[in-house]
């Protein structure tokens, strides 16, 4: 199912992003976070949403710094619906991949020495929708989506 | 004295207290490099307490969350308390959503409340 996932993301052309980001130094999370916050802000989210955004965008970037050393973050708007337009941020990497996800989707769970252990699950908290797929050996997925809510 | 390199914050002594605001993006780097210089200026100048305002920081997430939390205690270790100050609305509320706690932190409302809280710590510490 993940290689699945990633061919599709990764490989077919028809995906179309705003903003792809490769994440390969440490520097480049604050990149991500950046770019996801301006294009939050285009797309007319509230203050809160965006920083709701560019929070849930630094914690994906970092994921994939710490844990696959490279990967990407893909951000699109989704502007089918008119009345709420929406944000969908992919973080893709062919890293060691997540054995147990019920148990880093756990509060406080943590493998990494200098961590709350609220990445995920923080992300999972702050945007709308939240997926993710990964396979040992070959990598994570995690998509998730945020909608503007209608005024 | 630290080299300029070294320095990623203005730090303005005030009274045995450190005003420190911060107005730059905390990447994962800088919050390393801003907990070093902290600890290094608590060493040399000796503060009672450090007050960081983060008024212009427009993300904080959980790593730096834990960063800040890490160097009040390790300030705390110093002999000297930590006062956080003008967190933004969004960021509390975002900060709040995921469930992040900030130990060994005193939060204050402002720059103000924050001189006030540091000041209410020395008179605990010597036992009034």
């Amino acid at each position: 199912m993940y290689e699945e996932k990633i061919t599709s993301i990764i490989e077919d052309p028809a995906q179309e992003f705003d903003i792809v980001v490769r994440i390969t130094r440490e520097e480049d999370i604050a990149v991500a976070r950046q770019m996801a916050k301006q294009l939050a802000q285009e797309i007319g989210f509230s203050l809160a949403d965006v920083t709701r955004i560019a929070t849930a965008v630094s914690e994906l970037a970092r994921n994939i710094y710490r844990y696959a050393r490279q990967g990407r973050i893909m951000i699109r708007k989704r502007l089918e619906d008119r009345d709420s337009p929406g944000i969908e941020v992919i973080a893709a990497d062919r890293g060691p991949g997540i054995p147990d996800i019920e148990l880093v989707l756990t509060r406080g769970y943590t493998t990494w020495e200098r961590s709350l252990g609220i990445g995920l699950s923080g992300v999972k908290r702050l945007m709308d929708s939240f997926a993710i797929h990964s396979e040992v050996g070959k990598g994570t997925v995690v998509i998730t989506e945020k909608r503007r809510r209608a005024f | 004295m630290m080299s300029f390199e070294d320095r990623v914050v203005p730090i303005m002594q005030v009274d045995g207290y450190l005003l420190v605001p911060i107005q730059i993006d905390l990447d994962d780097r800088t919050v390393g490099r801003l907990q070093q210089q902290l600890l290094k200026e608590i060493e040399r100048t000796r503060a009672r307490a450090v007050i960081l305002d983060v008024r212009m920081v427009e993300v904080i997430d959980s790593y730096i969350s834990y960063t800040l939390s890490e160097t009040a205690a390790m300030a705390r270790l110093m002999g000297c308390r930590t006062v956080l100050c003008g967190i933004q609305p969004p960021v509390a509320l975002t900060l709040a959503q995921m469930g992040v706690t900030l130990q060994e932190v005193a939060v204050a409302r402002n720059l103000e409340h924050a001189l006030v809280l540091a000041g209410s710590f020395q008179e605990r510490d010597k036992g009034v």
